[in-house]
Formats: C-alpha cells, structure tokens, sequence
C-alpha cells in the first residue's frame, strides 16, 4: 500500500504520543515491568477505532482500516518504541499476524476477518516459531490432517506446539503455520477452538508488557474455509514475501528504542554538572556516548526510509534490504541503550531511570523477527550474489555514485563513503578468489561490513537532499555532520576489518587493493565534526 | 446556526529557544501545533453542535503547511474548513490579520457566532478576537469559559478578577475563549482523521476574500517588530514565611537593610 497524505499521518502520530502522554505515564510502565502483567485495557483501548485505532493501519480502507504504507508503520513503530517496546511488540504482532491475509488471503476471507479484526478490535498472534524452527521454518512440525466428509475436503485437523508467540496468551486470533499435505500453509485459529490452549506467560528479561507464551494444538478442527489462499503449500512463500516489510518495523523499533535512550541521556548531560560544568560540554562525555550512538541511529534512519519508500512506491521483496534496515538499526539501538546507562552512572543503574528497562527491552529487536547472526547470513547472501551477477561491479558502481556526488557536495562525506565501497569490493573481489566464504566466520562478518558500508551510502546520498523528511529533527548542517562522522568510520572500518578478514583466512599471497592511507586521511576534520554534532544535540534535545 | 471558529497553527513554545546572538527563535525540530486556547474554542464550538446541531466552519491563516490544524479541527468534528493563504498575508500583524479575518468571515456567510482562543502562545497579543468584532460590528466578550445557548441568546461565563461574570448576549458575537484548569485536549481517532479527508475544504487567497492588498502583509501593519529578546534573568529569590503579617514585617527588614527604603 503507498502511504498516506503526511497531515493524516502526522496528526494520528499526534493522538498517539497524546494518548500515551495521559494513559502510559512511566510509572505505570514500570509497574506492569516489574509485575510482568500485559496491559490488556491498554491495548483494548489502543485498538478501540473510537479511541485510536492503531490497528487499523495495516488494513485497507475498504475493510474499515485506514491503509498505511511501510514508511506510515514506521513511523508508527518508531513511535510507539519511544512509549514502550513491550507495547509496541503487542500491536505489532496484531499486525504481524494480519500479514498473511494481507499477502495471501482470498477477497472473501479479507472481507471476513479483516472486517472483525477492525470493528471487533481483535488482537491477533502470528504463530510460526517452534521449539525446532525458529528462521529455519523447513523444520516446522505442526501438522494439519484433512479431515474428509463424504469425499470431501471439509477442514483440517491441526497438532503440535508452537512457541514464543507474542499475544500468544491474550490474542483472539491467530494465524498459525502448520504443516499440510499439500505442503506449509497459514490457518486462522479462533482462540475458542477445541483442542487449543495458550500456555503460560514467560518471564522475560525485557519487553515485560508484552504477552509472550507457547500455544498447544492438540487435534484442533479448523474448517477448511479458514486456510489462507484456500491453497496448501503457499505458507513459507507467504511468510518471505512479507520479510522485507517486517523485518522493517523491528528496524524502526530498535531506531526508536536507541532514540529515546540517546535523548535521555542527552537531557540529563545538561543538568548533570561535574568538574565546573554541564556533562554535556564536555568531549569525554559526548564524543563517547552521545555523538556515535545519534550518527549511528539517523544513518539507521536514512536507511528504513529509503527501504520503506522503495516498498511504498511497489518494488516487491527487498529482503536484503531489510535484513540491513533491521540488522543495523537494532544493533545501534541496543548498543545506544548500553551506553545510555553508563551515560546515566548510577542513575541508569536503577528503575527510577527509563535507560535501564529500554536496555532490558531493545535486546529482544536483536533476536526476535531473524536474530542479527541469521541476518550477517542473509545479508552475506543476498549480496555476495550481485557481487558475482556484476563480476565485483555492484558496489564499484556505487562507489562512482558516491564519487559524483562528493564532486557536487562535499559535504555529506560522500568521499569517505566511496572509498569504503571500494575497499568493500575490493574485499569481496579477493574473498572470491580466495575462496574464503567456505569460512562460516568470514560470511558473517561480511555481512556487518556490507549492512554498515550500505547505511553509509545511504545516508550519504539523503544527508545531500534540499530538504529531509518530516522525520529528520537536525538541520543540514547537523544532519550532513553525522553523515561525515560515519561515512569516516566505514571507511576506516572497513579498510581495516576488511583487510585483517582477508589476511586472517587467506593461505596463499593475497592481493588486496585497499587503499588504507586514504582511509586514515579521510579521519581529517573528525573531531570538529564530533563537536558540531554535541552542540546540534544539545540543541534539539533540551534539558527539561 | 452557523458557527465559525478561527484557529492558528503556532510552534510548541515549550520547545522553543531563542538564539541569544541574533534574538531570533530556533525553529528546527520543533513541532507545531494548534494553539491551545483555539483548541479550547473548538472543543467549545463541537460541544455547541452536539446539543443545538450548529454547524461549525473553522478557518486558519497561514502558510500551506497550516492545512495541519484545519484538518485537526475536521477530524474533531468540524463540518467545514478554510485556509486563507497567500504571500499577501505574510506579516500581517494582529490588525491586518483582523481584516484578512473579518473579510474571510464575510465569506464563509451569514455566521451566528464566532470563536476564537484568547490568544496565541507565540504572540500572546490577544487583539485579533477583539479586531474581528470590531472590524464585523459584532458584539464581543473576552476570556469566556463556557458557552450556553438560552432561546435565541448565548449565556457566558467570563472570566473576571476574582470569580466569574455571566453574560447574554444576542447573536451576532464573538467570543475569545481562555481554557480552563481541569481542561484535557480532546485528539482524534484514527479514523475520524481518515475521515476528514473527505470533507469540504478550501484554500482562500487575498482576491478569494476580496481583501485590499494595502491592508495586508507588512505594509498593512501598523505595528514593526524591532527585536526580540529573552526577559533578563532575574536575581535569586528570597520566600518569607509564616503569616501575612510575618512576612510583611520580614519584607520591611530585608528593604530596610538593602536600603531600599529608609529607617
């Protein structure tokens, strides 16, 4: 779906951070984290299309939703990961478990349970994970029996167990992969079926709003009208064609996290005076727990936009580019929350501060939806394949881009980025000849190297826009800082990682042209850039 | 009866700093927002419709990106919105804006009531309700809290030192609302905002309104803007305690020392 008009979205973004201003105060919060309770008046509200209605996002104006787009949702979920992840994880998985009628759904079954899921404000649960096929689904061992009548496919009788569902314990609904005949399919499980039961509510280290249990499925009848597409085998493609698209709202989820931590603390080194003066102005301080979290996180950013907008304009699949969105901007998520704590001393050791709960909360981003190593795979994967199909040209030809550009604007570090694509390239090229990728190690690593490269060209590219998106809070001067900022540290990173890679795995000579000296000399003008970076967020990030 | 409510689109001031060196605000980043005291007008103009069934046009002044709060106010209910926008308008000040306004008021037909916040949090003038009613000939009351509808008369309550004054007024009016303590802002659904897509809206320009050019803008303000500048900061402050009498005996001590007064 494109998305809607930016007034709508942003008002709706309004009665969002309105409706949590009054109802999720942080106490609250709190209580329900260290009870582990799901707030189920809470989401109750949330989807009540009276109130807000923010399941109504993901379901087409025609069924009584409001059709948002990839770039809508995540602002969405970007939103709601500055309230609460746990939160967040429960409305997320109502529109997860939605997704496969979205993707798959016959018209009749859309008008049907789209229609309840809006009016009826059903939560839904998305069950595929199992104790045995977490990413790897093939190892999937629910099965679905078909049950005949008279000769005739009537339903299917559903057996196994699944596992980690969130909403599991309090969802309405859910949409269950389950083993067919006719191969993988999804079915809609009503929660009163005979045969089904949630099991108990797990305690989690983060995400403790949300409800998160095993389901059993004990010879559950489930009639035939309610196998999505009415067609058997189509479950796993079902499931991958929305990858791209989820993988994205976890990204924006661990953007938001990270944010929310980085603004804390960025507020708090204001009022917090030691040694003479504010924690804010000083470069120990800054330079090591604000200024590399928010260049990271706003190249995480740059990059779920592009990808959301490509999504939104009807490019299909991008699962690469989600893995990178995801991959990415969860790990500087979380790594922005660690840091937020250490920002906070004591105080971001104990509950009275938010820093301590986002931390606990944001791991889960790493794990759930393809942990961060199934993503260094797919990224490695599906990357390693252009880099075959272009004989090494894929991100040479990048690498050109980024060179024009520099000769147009110099100041979104556009150079940094192209030496790094072409010490990247340069990288592969001798992996391939080298044979290293038979190294399960060198794979993975690739796969961090590419997702950081790929935000740094893509930042580059959005830091050079005349005017950014609603969402970016910097003006250009600070915006292009941070792109220079980062585009440094890919290129001194993937100089280095990449070279000792190479030289670490290779057992003959190796001829690698990685031009390291540019990659020290491109540092030039770093920590100045650093300290405007300081100064932009002081600025937007007011102590209260 | 036809009902107008006059909102502006205003940057969250809570949120605004001001650059010390040239005294000018820092904008980026910050939000904008209906004024909150029109907010209250609104919510005070939908309340009116839910019980007497008026119908409630609300118009706004501003650049494109100001359609934002007229789209706010359709999705709480409104039933019609106007934006009057045109380079014409930019730099009016509260009497120019007042014109603009009274001229858009004669458009939008024969209104019965109109409403408008106090004032707005980034001018805090409070003169443009006021110069609408006059430049309209309409009978007027400021700082109204609640409005009722008795037969053909409104009855207000306005705010006044040291309670509150209740008022009739026959129609036409205008009233500039300020907002109660205990007042929440009321925001809309998801759908409801969905659902003010589909109403009537319009985009006025100066000719649109029949204005005259020399009325508007900065060459139709008489008021100049020299500078802004932050309130200097104040001294520390010193809190008396204990009775009336105690504290006014302390202030008498501590003026006396400061030699503010004499022995």
């Amino acid at each position: 779906m494109p998305s809607m008009d930016a007034i709508s979205r942003n008002l709706m973004l309004d009665s969002l951070r309105d409706y949590a201003k009054r109802r999720l105060p942080y106490d609250f919060i709190r209580q329900h984290d260290a009870d582990n309770e799901f707030p189920a008046e809470i989401l109750k509200e949330m989807t009540d299309p009276a109130i807000l209605g923010v399941h109504l996002l993901m379901i087409p104006t025609k069924y009584g939703g409001v059709s948002g787009g990839t770039y809508d949702i995540y602002r969405f979920c970007e939103a709601l990961a500055h309230i609460d992840l746990g939160i967040a994880t429960s409305v997320f998985a109502t529109f997860l478990g939605t997704d496969p009628l979205n993707v798959g759904g016959t018209e009749e079954q859309k008008e049907k349970w789209l229609t309840r899921i809006a009016e009826e404000r059903l939560l839904v649960a998305y069950a595929a994970t199992e104790p045995d096929a977490g990413s790897d689904l093939v190892n999937l061992k629910t099965r679905a029996e078909h049950v005949v009548k008279n000769g005739k496919l009537t339903g299917y009788r559903l057996t196994g167990a699944k596992q980690w569902i969130s909403n599991g314990g309090v969802a309405d609904l859910y949409t269950v992969l389950a083993l067919a005949p006719g191969g993988p399919c999804w079915f809609i499980v009503e929660r009163e079926m005979e045969g089904f039961s949630p099991n108990k509510h797990e305690d989690k280290h983060g995400i403790r709003l949300s409800n998160t249990a095993g389901l059993s499925l004990d010879n559950v009848y489930v009639p035939v009208e309610n196998l999505i597409g009415l067609e058997e085998g189509k479950g796993l493609l079902q499931a991958q064609a929305v990858f791209g698209y989820t993988r994205l709202m976890v990204a924006a989820f661990g953007l938001g996290a990270g944010l929310e931590a980085v603004e804390i603390a960025a507020r708090y080194s204001q009022q917090r005076i030691q040694a003479g003066g504010p924690l804010s102005d000083k470069q120990g301080y800054t330079h090591k727990f604000l200024v590399p979290n928010i260049v990271r996180l706003e190249a995480a950013r740059a990059y779920i936009e592009e990808t959301a907008n490509r999504l939104d304009s009807g490019e299909h699949g991008l699962q690469t580019e989600g893995a990178v969105a995801k991959y990415f901007a969860t790990e500087s998520g979380n790594k922005a929350a660690e840091d937020a704590i250490q920002a906070l001393g004591g105080y971001g050791y104990t509950r009275d501060f938010p820093v301590e709960k986002i931390k606990r909360d944001v791991k889960i981003t790493c794990i759930y939806e393809g942990t961060s190593e199934v993503l260094e795979m797919t990224i490695y994967r599906g990357r390693w394949q252009e880099h075959l199909k272009t004989r090494g040209r894929y991100y040479i030809d990048l690498a050109d881009k980024m060179d024009a550009l520099h000769a147009d604007n110099a100041g979104v570090g556009a150079g940094a980025a192209a030496l790094a694509l072409r010490s990247l390239a340069a990288v592969l090229e001798e992996c391939r000849v080298q044979k290293l990728t038979r190294h399960q190690h060198v794979t993975f690593k690739l796969g961090r190297l590419i997702a950081m490269v790929e935000a740094a060209y893509v930042f580059s590219q959005a830091a050079a826009q005349e005017r950014y998106s609603e969402s970016v809070r910097f003006d250009a001067q600070g915006w292009q800082a941070m792109a220079r900022v980062f585009a440094r540290d890919a290129a001194l990173t993937i100089a280095a990682e990449g070279v000792a890679l190479v030289l670490g795995s290779a057992e003959g000579a190796v001829n690698l042209s990685v031009d390291i000296a540019a990659a020290a000399a491109s540092q030039k003008g770093l920590t100045a850039d650093m300290d405007l970076v300081a100064v932009k967020l002081k600025q937007t990030f007011k102590a209260k | 009866m036809h009902l107008a409510v006059f909102i502006k689109q205003v940057p969250d001031t809570t949120e605004v700093k001001i650059n010390p060196e040239t005294g000018t605000l820092i904008r980026t980043g910050v939000p904008s927002i209906i004024n909150p005291y029109d907010h209250f007008a609104l919510q005070s103009a939908l309340e009116l419709k839910k019980k007497h069934g008026f119908k409630v046009t609300v118009i706004s002044m501003g650049p494109p990106q100001a359609k934002s709060v007229v789209q706010l106010a359709l999705a709480l209910g409104a039933d019609e919105g106007i934006l009057l926008s045109d380079r014409a308008f930019a730099g009016s000040d509260t009497w120019a804006t007042s014109y603009a306004l009274s001229r858009a008021a004669k458009k939008a037909g024969k209104l019965d009531l109109i409403l408008c916040g106090m004032q707005a949090i980034d001018g805090d003038t409070a003169q443009v309700g006021p110069g609408v009613a006059q430049q309209l000939g309409m009978a007027q009351v400021t700082f109204c809290e609640h409005i009722d509808l008795d037969g053909k008369k409104f009855i207000v309550k306005k705010l006044i030192d040291n309670g509150y004054e209740m008022v009739e007024v026959k129609p036409p009016a205008l009233f500039t609302m300020i907002m109660p303590n205990d007042y929440a802002p009321k925001y809309p659904s998801f759908r409801e905002i969905h659902a003010a897509l589909a109403k009537p809206y319009q985009v006025w320009s100066a000719g649109d309104i029949g204005a005259e050019e020399r009325y508007l803008g900065l060459k139709g303000s008489p008021t100049q803007v020299n500078k802004i500048y932050p309130p200097p900061l104040k001294g520390k402050a010193q809190m008396t305690h204990g009775s009336t009498h105690q504290a006014v005996e302390k202030l008498l001590e501590i003026m006396k020392e400061k030699h503010f007064i004499g022995e």
